[in-house]
C-alpha cells in the first residue's frame, strides 16, 4: 500500500513498547535488588561493621533459660583469629542472618541455642574445611549427638569460631585443655602419667597428646572392639621408632616380643581376621594402663614390680601365684643373664635343627643320586 | 610245626625249640646261615612262590593313620601360632574361623595323639610281655654300622647297600624321632596348655622356655617328615605297606632281606603256646587295665584340669562417666557487669530505673540509637523515637515501652521485677531526680 502511516501514529506506536521495555526493566532491576538485600553473600557480603553495631558492645548478652549467653564479639580479637585474618565475614558463616530481627531458634537454654546455631552453620564449617568436617561426621562425637547426647561436641566446642587462634601458634598442650573441658578427669589421669608428665613439665614433643592417639575429628570409639584391637599398633608407631625411643633409652622390640607370645600372638591373628569382635586376650592399654600409663620403674604403679604386674595378671588369671608373672619375658629378648633357660633352649634347637635337617638332607641327597646313577646304569643294586 | 607259621619253605636244619625265655631288653640271637649276614642270593628267593608278606595287620596302620591325620592336622594348626604374622597363617586362621577355633581344633588333635601315644604304649606292653616278640625296633650298634655302610654305598665308596632286617635303620630313626618328638611336645604341650599348674611346679620362666621347644621341636618334627619320611616311603619308591599291610618277595628282598630270611628259615615267628599266652595275658591285662585308666586319668586332666583364665576382661575404663565437664565452664560467656546496687524504693531515673535501662537497652539503643530511640538519657528517652515517646508519665498502660516489654518479642528484655518496677516508675509520674 502506498498509504503513509501519519507520524503521529508512529511516535504513539513507538512509545508503547518503549513504555513496556522501560516497565519491565525497572521491575528486573526492582526484583534483583530486592534478592541482593535477601542473600547478601551472593554479591557483596553484608560487612561486619553492620553487625559489630550491636554486637561490639560490652556485655551484649541474652537470657536462655536461665542462663547468660554472652553476644558480644570483640572486633580487635576476631581480626587476629584465624577467621579473621583471612577477612571471614559474619554473615558467611550465620548464613541465616540478613537483617533484625534475627531468626528465632526458639530455644530454651545456651546449649540449645549453641546447637541450633551448630544447624545453622555447619556448612560453612563444611564448606571450608571439608576434610576436618567429613572426618568429623564419621566421628564418635557426632554419633554421641545423633544419638541424643546435646553434650557430644561439636564444632564450636572445640574451636573458637571467633576467636580461634592459628594451630601453628599454639603450643600442643593447647589440644589437652580443649579434651579437658568435657573430660576433665581424663585431663587429671592423663596430667599423673609419664607422657601426660612430660607434656606439661617439658613441653615433650615426643609423647602422645589425646589428638595423637584419638585423632581430631574422626575419632573413633575408645570403647569399641576396633580401637582395642588395633592398640598395639598404636602404641607402636611411637615404640617401635628407634629415634624417638632411643633418647629415653626404651627398647623398640616391644611390638615383636609382644606378638611373638601367646597374647599377641592372638590379638594379631584375631585382628586379622575379625577386627571388629571383642577379644579377651590383653592388649598394651590392659597391663599398661589407658591414660595413667606410668614408667614400668614407677615404684607405686610401674608394673616392673613383680607385685604390681602381679595384680596385673590375676585380673585374668585368678589364683596365679606369685611367681606366674615370670612366665612373661618383659618385653626381653632372653639372653644368657635374662631367662637363660629360654635362652638355652633356643640355642639349642638352633645347632640341633641344622644338625639334623643338615644330616637327613645329606643322606637324602646321596641316596637319590645313587640310585639315579644306578638307574642310569641299569643294574641292580 | 605251629599253625603260625608263615614261611612255605621249611628248612631241615631246625633250631632249638621254643622255649619260655625272659626276653628282657636284648633281641634274641638268631642262629641261621644269615646269621653272618651273608648276602641272599636272588635265585634262592626264585625257588619259592612269589608271594606277599603281612607287614603291618589292620590295628597298626590304623594307629598310623591316626597319628597321620593327628600329626597333620598339628602343624596346620601350629604353624600360625608360631609365625602369626604371616599371610599363610592368616589365611589358615582364617580358613578355621578364628584364631579361637584354630586352637581348640589344635587342642583336639593333641589330645587324639595322646591317645594314639596311649593305644601304642599298650600295645608294646603286650607285646613285650606277653609275645615276647623281638625288640625290632631297638636301635644298636649295628644300625650306626648300617647307615655308614648306606653312605658309603651312596658315595660309590662301598659296593653294596647294607642288608637289613624287619626294620631299616632309617625306619628306626623315623620311630625314635617320633618318639622322641612326642615326648617333648607332650611336656611342653602341657605347660603351655595349664600354665597357672607348671608355674606351680616349676619356676615360671620354664613356660616361655616351653614354648620355644615346643614352636622349635615342631618345626624340626615337620620338616624331618617331609625330608626323611616322605623320601624314604613316597620318593624313594612308593611304599604301600602301611596302606595295604604287605610287602611283596621283591619289596622284602631289596628294604628287609634279613627279616625275608628269618621267616624263610621259620625263625621270624615264634609260636607261642596258647596256654602260656592266656597265662600271660592274665597278668598283662589288668595292668594294662591300670595303666588305660592312669592315661585316661591323665590326658583328662591335661585337657580340663586348669582354668587359665577367665573368658570375658572386666573393661578398664569402666562405668567411670566419659563427660565430666570443667565447671565453670570455660565457654564463652561471662556475667554482665553487675546491676549497680541501687535503691529500688529510688524510682527515679537516676535511682533505680537509669540502670536497668542501660543494662538492658543501650546495645541497640544507645550509640546505635536503632529505630531512632535513644534510651541514654532522659531527654532522650522523652523525646522518643520514630514511634513516639517511649512513655507516658502517670500513664504506664499506654505508655509504648511498657506494652513493647509487656509482649516479648521485642529482642531487649527486662525481667518481670524490672519491667514492675519501671511500671511504677512511670505511674508514679516517671521522675528523673
Amino acid at each position: 500500500m502506498n498509504k503513509k502511516i501519519p507520524i503521529r501514529v508512529r511516535l504513539i506506536l513507538l512509545t508503547i513498547p518503549l513504555v513496556l521495555g522501560l516497565g519491565l526493566l525497572t521491575a528486573a532491576l526492582a526484583g534483583l535488588s530486592g534478592s541482593a538485600s535477601a542473600a547478601p553473600a551472593s554479591q557483596t557480603p553484608m560487612s561486619n561493621d553492620t553487625c559489630l553495631t550491636c554486637h561490639s558492645q560490652p556485655n551484649t548478652s541474652k537470657q536462655l533459660g536461665g542462663e547468660t549467653l554472652l553476644l558480644t564479639v570483640e572486633k580487635e580479637m576476631f581480626d587476629l583469629s584465624v577467621h579473621g585474618n583471612q577477612g571471614v565475614a559474619c554473615v558467611q558463616c550465620h548464613t541465616d542472618i540478613a537483617s533484625f530481627p534475627h531468626p528465632d531458634y526458639s530455644v530454651g537454654s545456651k546449649r540449645e541455642m549453641q546447637l541450633a546455631l551448630y544447624g545453622a552453620t555447619r556448612q560453612a564449617c563444611i564448606d571450608c574445611h571439608q576434610e576436618q568436617s567429613a572426618n568429623a561426621l564419621n566421628g564418635v562425637h557426632q554419633q554421641a549427638l545423633e544419638a541424643g547426647n546435646t553434650n557430644a561436641a561439636i564444632c564450636a566446642d572445640c574451636h573458637d569460631p571467633h576467636y580461634q587462634a592459628p594451630l601453628e601458634e599454639q603450643p600442643r598442650s593447647a589440644s589437652l585443655e580443649t579434651c579437658a573441658r568435657c573430660h576433665s578427669t581424663i585431663y587429671e589421669t592423663y596430667t599423673q602419667s609419664i607422657h601426660g608428665a612430660a607434656l606439661i613439665d617439658e613441653n615433650n614433643p615426643d609423647v602422645p597428646t589425646c589428638v595423637d592417639c584419638h585423632g581430631a575429628h574422626g575419632i573413633q570409639n575408645p570403647r569399641a572392639a576396633e580401637f582395642r584391637n588395633t592398640t598395639p599398633q598404636l602404641c607402636a608407631t611411637c615404640h617401635t621408632d628407634a629415634a624417638i625411643m632411643d633418647k629415653y633409652g626404651l627398647s623398640t622390640a616391644v611390638l615383636s616380643t609382644y606378638v611373638a607370645d601367646f597374647h599377641g600372638t592372638t590379638v594379631t591373628l584375631f585382628e586379622a581376621i575379625h577386627p571388629d569382635q571383642p577379644t579377651d586376650k590383653p592388649v598394651c592399654t590392659d597391663c599398661h594402663g589407658v591414660h595413667g600409663i606410668r614408667s614400668v620403674d614407677d615404684p607405686q604403679y610401674g608394673i616392673g614390680m613383680k607385685e604390681n604386674l602381679q595384680a596385673v595378671c590375676e585380673r585374668c588369671h585368678p589364683g596365679a601365684s606369685a611367681d606366674f608373672p615370670n612366665a612373661w619375658m618383659g618385653h626381653y629378648i632372653p639372653s644368657p643373664d635374662r631367662y637363660p633357660v629360654v635362652y638355652f633352649v633356643d640355642l639349642f634347637y638352633k645347632i640341633l635343627i641344622p644338625l639334623v635337617l643338615g644330616g637327613m638332607a645329606g643322606f637324602v641327597i646321596s641316596d637319590f643320586t645313587r640310585r639315579l646313577i644306578e638307574r642310569r646304569k641299569g643294574g641292580m643294586h | 610245626m605251629a599253625p603260625n607259621k608263615k614261611a612255605s619253605v621249611e628248612k631241615t636244619q631246625t633250631t632249638k625249640p621254643a622255649k619260655p625265655k625272659s626276653v628282657k631288653n636284648k633281641p634274641e640271637k638268631i642262629k641261621a646261615t644269615t646269621s653272618k649276614r651273608q648276602p641272599v642270593k636272588p635265585q634262592a628267593a626264585q625257588q619259592t612262590t612269589a608271594r606277599d608278606y603281612v607287614r603291618f595287620p589292620l590295628a597298626r596302620r590304623i594307629e598310623h593313620l591316626i597319628m597321620l591325620v593327628s600329626f597333620t592336622t598339628l602343624g596346620l594348626t601350629g604353624l600360625p601360632q608360631k609365625f602369626p604374622t604371616s599371610d599363610i597363617s592368616i589365611f589358615i586362621a582364617r580358613l578355621f574361623g578364628s584364631v579361637e577355633i584354630l586352637r581348640a581344633v589344635h587342642h583336639a588333635a593333641a589330645t587324639v595323639m595322646m591317645f594314639g601315644a596311649g593305644y601304642h604304649i599298650l600295645l608294646a606292653g603286650y607285646q613285650l610281655f606277653v609275645e615276647r616278640s623281638r625288640l625290632s625296633m631297638l636301635p644298636g650298634f649295628q644300625d650306626a654300622k648300617d647307615a655308614l655302610q648306606a653312605l658309603m654305598y651312596n658315595l660309590g665308596i662301598k659296593k653294596s647297600r647294607p642288608q637289613m632286617g624287619r626294620y631299616t635303620f632309617e625306619e628306626k630313626v623315623e620311630y625314635w624321632a617320633f618318639v622322641w618328638g612326642a615326648v617333648i611336645m607332650g611336656l611342653t604341650g602341657f605347660m603351655l596348655w595349664n600354665p597357672i599348674t607348671t608355674s606351680r611346679i616349676l619356676p615360671a620362666e620354664f613356660i616361655p622356655a616351653a614354648k620355644a621347644a615346643h614352636g622349635a621341636e615342631a618345626v624340626l618334627a615337620v620338616l624331618a617328615i617331609v625330608l626323611w619320611h616322605f623320601y624314604g616311603v613316597h620318593l624313594k619308591s612308593f611304599n604301600k605297606s602301611m596302606w595295604t599291610g604287605k610287602l611283596s618277595e621283591q619289596d622284602m628282598l631289596h628294604e628287609h632281606p634279613l627279616e625275608l630270611a628269618d621267616i624263610k628259615a621259620g625263625l621270624a615267628q615264634r609260636p607261642l603256646d596258647p596256654a602260656l599266652k592266656r597265662k600271660r595275658e592274665r597278668i598283662y591285662f589288668p595292668i594294662a587295665g591300670v595303666l588305660a585308666a592312669a592315661m585316661l586319668f591323665g590326658i583328662y586332666g591335661f585337657v580340663r584340669g586348669e582354668e587359665t583364665s577367665i573368658k570375658t576382661i572386666p573393661p578398664l575404663v569402666g562405668d567411670e562417666s566419659v563427660y565430666v565437664p570443667q565447671t565453670p565452664t570455660p565457654l564463652p560467656t561471662s556475667t554482665p557487669i553487675a546491676a549497680s546496687s541501687n535503691d529500688p524504693a529510688n524510682l527515679t531515673w537516676d535511682g533505680a530505673i537509669a540502670p536497668v535501662i542501660q543494662e538492658k537497652c543501650s546495645m541497640c539503643h544507645g550509640q546505635a540509637a536503632i529505630g531512632g530511640l535513644d534510651m541514654s538519657t532522659y531527654e532522650n528517652l522523652l523525646k522518643g523515637g520514630g514511634n513516639g515517646p517511649a512513655f507516658i508519665a502517670g500513664d504506664s498502660a499506654n505508655s509504648k515501652l511498657v506494652q513493647l516489654m509487656e509482649k516479648d518479642i521485642h529482642p531487649g528484655k527486662v525481667t518481670p521485677e524490672e519491667l514492675a518496677r519501671i511500671v511504677d516508675w512511670i505511674d508514679q509520674g516517671a521522675q528523673e531526680k
